[in-house]
């Protein structure tokens, strides 16, 4: 278990990204504990997508470590970087969700959830029928199951890939602006679902420009700010009364709409 | 003409088209195999496979023809006609079908790849199971497409003599004076074929532009 | 093998005269081509059905026709209904009518995915007729339709090729006569080779170049 807190399901410590000239995230160290939901907000550009990238490794950190539940990602025990079938083995366990949902078009809904459990888990196919059915009424789309995604309005394709990131039961889930590609009105439909999984405990990393959601969904927000943590607590705090110049312009220019 | 005349070149027209279908059952998974060597950028080898696919693009299946069938024998490897002809078939096929296939992968959504990594698919998995289902539809309409241009150059066959169509025809337009209905018998056995292709294709095109509209 | 290559470089002469046979051929059978296709385009869109349907015969037709067997007709039908055309005049016919069919479908392809209201507009702002179709709707077609005319043009390169059988004397011909000649098949064919790559290099960065102009446009 990390050594750090006994409760930490994301340890990030440390973790510094480049490309090229542009210093992308420079030392972002936070912690989120079992059951939390934090925001992640910030200007765009600020590094909020590249963060959440190097945390399953998509992107791979120039410096700095991560743990999940204790164990090192990205680097295995031997201290060498990990092999894609070591690091697949990781990222099972943490699910993403994405901007642009990224379905798989030649799968059908129920087969979208399924693929990961059964190829990559080797679960029983039954069971995990049985299970993302339940997730699929849970998002609202039990109908829906044996249509492909084309077929689908933005805000249930967003709900299927909900489903699917939790069709595999990860430790923590990372959203990356799951409704900044919807149309107004179909943002509500997956802030619902999305709140529901806040209510029931998960664990969830979410970055969001959805200031309402993250003031009463969010256990915590982390602001950012070209490549830093500029300032991290409370909603009710962040928001009534942040502590910097920064945050405190952010706020306003979203409340302002 | 005689009956035995159409039987002769309708044996050229059959032993024709099953070269092409040789030619591009080899080809396809070549084809596939460079595309993923450039695609990958391994060093050197995708270069190499770039200069290939290039040259074999601009060289006409005649020009390919005649250097395999009387240059491979001139290093000591001896070649048949049909063994020449598919092997020209095959080099000519990959290239086009290389560049099929490359497009496809270019374009493929770096973002669906990256959904597969993030649910902890391995390399082969991801390609077997996301990535190839995908490149085949968004490839098939090109690779039909190849295989109606191979089957309309494989008369060319004839020059280095395989049984062929084309020969049937010419050897009976001398015996007869008559030169013209015996291509035109020929042509009325390829045209079908062919038809046949183009219209696979343009289905599957216009499919596929719905699936996408609903 | 850098003696058999001497040879061919001793038979250059040949080798180049068929290489300029080549290129005259590509060169104006790909302008007729499109000339003819031209008029051909705006027939298959034509609300006159019998038109439209005749040329569709026509294009689809040839498409499906191997190009070697509509050369031999050319070459050996032609004299049938009184036309004697030699080698040379027939396989330039035969080149040219059988990719003005393809190069109209490319055409009308590009024009079918050209949005409306630049058309609209140049109407609206007083253009119509022949100065509609120069200065409004032609530059933007032939931008779009630029790489597959290239490709198009690669096609028509190599199927010249073909031309060899009806004996005329072009790249592979010259080639082939400098094998049979000297025999040396390897060096002959793959100087051969390499002058058809370079041909297709220079009409591809031709494409490169339109495609430059049209991304500027985009
Ligand atoms: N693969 C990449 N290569 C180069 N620069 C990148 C790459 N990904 C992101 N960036 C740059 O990094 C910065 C942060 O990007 P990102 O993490 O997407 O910000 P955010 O999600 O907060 O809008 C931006 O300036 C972006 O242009
Ligand atoms: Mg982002």
């Amino acid at each position: 278990m990390g050594m750090t807190n006994d409760m930490a399901v994301l340890d990030v410590a440390g973790i510094s990204k480049r490309f090229g000239d542009l210093q992308v995230l420079s030392d972002i160290s936070f912690t989120v504990t079992r059951g939390e939901t934090v925001c992640v907000l910030g200007p765009s550009g600020s590094g909020k997508s590249t963060l959440l990238r190097c945390i399953n490794w998509l992107e791979r950190p120039d410096a700095g470590q991560i743990y999940l539940n204790g164990d090192r990602i990205g680097i295995n025990n031997g201290g060498v970087v990990m092999s894609d079938r070591e690091l697949s083995r990781v990222r099972t366990r943490i699910g993403m969700v994405f901007q642009h949902f990224a379905l798989w078009p030649h799968l059908t809904v129920l087969q979208n959830l399924m693929e990961a459990p059964v190829q990559v888990q080797k679960r029983p196919v039954a069971e995990v029928r049985e299970e993302a059915m339940a997730l699929l009424a849970k998002v609202g789309l039990s109908d829906k199951c044996d249509v492909f995604p084309a077929r689908l309005s933005g805000g249930q394709k967003q709900r299927v890939g909900i489903a699917r990131a939790l069709a595999m039961k990860p430790d923590v889930l990372l959203f990356d602006e799951p409704t900044s590609a919807l149309d107004p009105e179909l943002v509500g439909e997956v802030l619902l679902v999305m709140r529901e999984l806040a209510r029931e405990g998960r664990t969830m990393v979410i970055v969001t420009h959805e200031m309402g959601f993250a003031r009463d969904a969010a256990t915590r927000i982390l602001f950012m700010d070209r490549g830093r943590v500029v300032e991290t607590g409370r909603p009710e705090r962040f928001f009534v009364s942040p502590d910097t110049e920064r945050a405190r312009q952010f706020i306003q220019r979203y409340a302002a709409g | 003409m005689s009956t035995a005349d159409i039987l002769a070149i309708l044996q050229g027209a059959v032993v024709t088209v099953t070269l092409s279908f040789v030619g591009i059952l080899i080809g396809l998974p070549i084809g596939l195999g460079l595309a993923l060597l450039r695609w990958a950028d391994v060093p050197v080898i995708a270069r190499i496979v770039a200069v290939y696919v290039s040259v074999l693009r601009a060289t006409p299946l005649v020009t390919l023809l005649l250097l395999l069938f009387f240059a491979l024998p001139n290093v000591g490897i001896a070649i048949g006609p049909v063994s020449a002809a598919i092997l020209a078939l095959v080099m000519n096929t990959s290239a086009f079908n290389c560049e099929v296939w490359r497009a496809a992968l270019m374009n493929f959504p770096k973002e669906q790849y990256e959904a597969a990594q993030s649910v902890g698919m391995h390399a082969s998995l991801r390609f077997r199971r996301i990535v190839l289902p995908q490149i085949v539809r968004v490839s098939l309409p090109g690779l039909v497409n190849e295989m109606s241009l191979l089957i309309k150059v494989t008369p060319v066959l004839a020059v280095v003599g395989v049984v062929d169509i084309t020969r049937a025809a010419v050897r009976i337009g001398a015996e007869t004076y008559e030169p013209l209905p015996p291509f035109l018998v020929a042509i009325a056995m390829y045209a079908p074929i062919v038809f046949a292709l183009v219209s696979l294709q343009r289905f599957i095109e216009r499919r596929q532009l719905a699936a996408e509209a609903a | 093998m850098i003696r058999d290559f001497a040879i061919v470089w001793s038979e250059r002469d040949l080798l180049l005269s068929g290489l300029g046979n080549t290129t005259i051929l590509s060169v104006l059978s790909a302008i007729a081509g499109l000339v003819i296709a031209f008029v051909l385009t705006p027939a298959l869109m034509s609300k006159r059905r019998w038109l439209a349907l005749a040329v569709r015969v026509f294009v689809d037709g040839m498409r499906c026709v191997p190009f070697l067997l509509f050369a031999y007709i050319v070459y050996y039908g032609l004299p049938s209904f009184g036309i004697r055309l030699d080698n040379w005049s027939s396989g330039l016919v035969a080149l040219t009518v059988y990719h003005a069919a393809y190069l109209a479908e490319i055409l009308r392809g590009a024009w079918a995915a050209q949005p409306r209201e630049p058309l609209e507009a140049g109407v609206a702002f007083g253009f119509s007729g022949p100065r509609l179709f120069r200065r409004i709707i032609l530059p933007p077609l032939l931008l779009a339709a630029g790489p597959i005319i290239g490709n198009q043009m690669i096609q028509i390169v190599k199927d010249s090729a073909f031309l060899t059988i009806i004996a005329l004397p072009e790249l592979t011909h010259a080639a082939s006569s400098i094998q049979s000649r000297h025999y040396v098949p390897f060096a002959a064919f793959i100087t051969a080779v390499f002058l058809y790559w370079g041909l297709c290099l220079i009409i591809e960065a031709g494409v490169s170049g339109i495609d430059r102009l049209a991304a500027a446009r985009r």
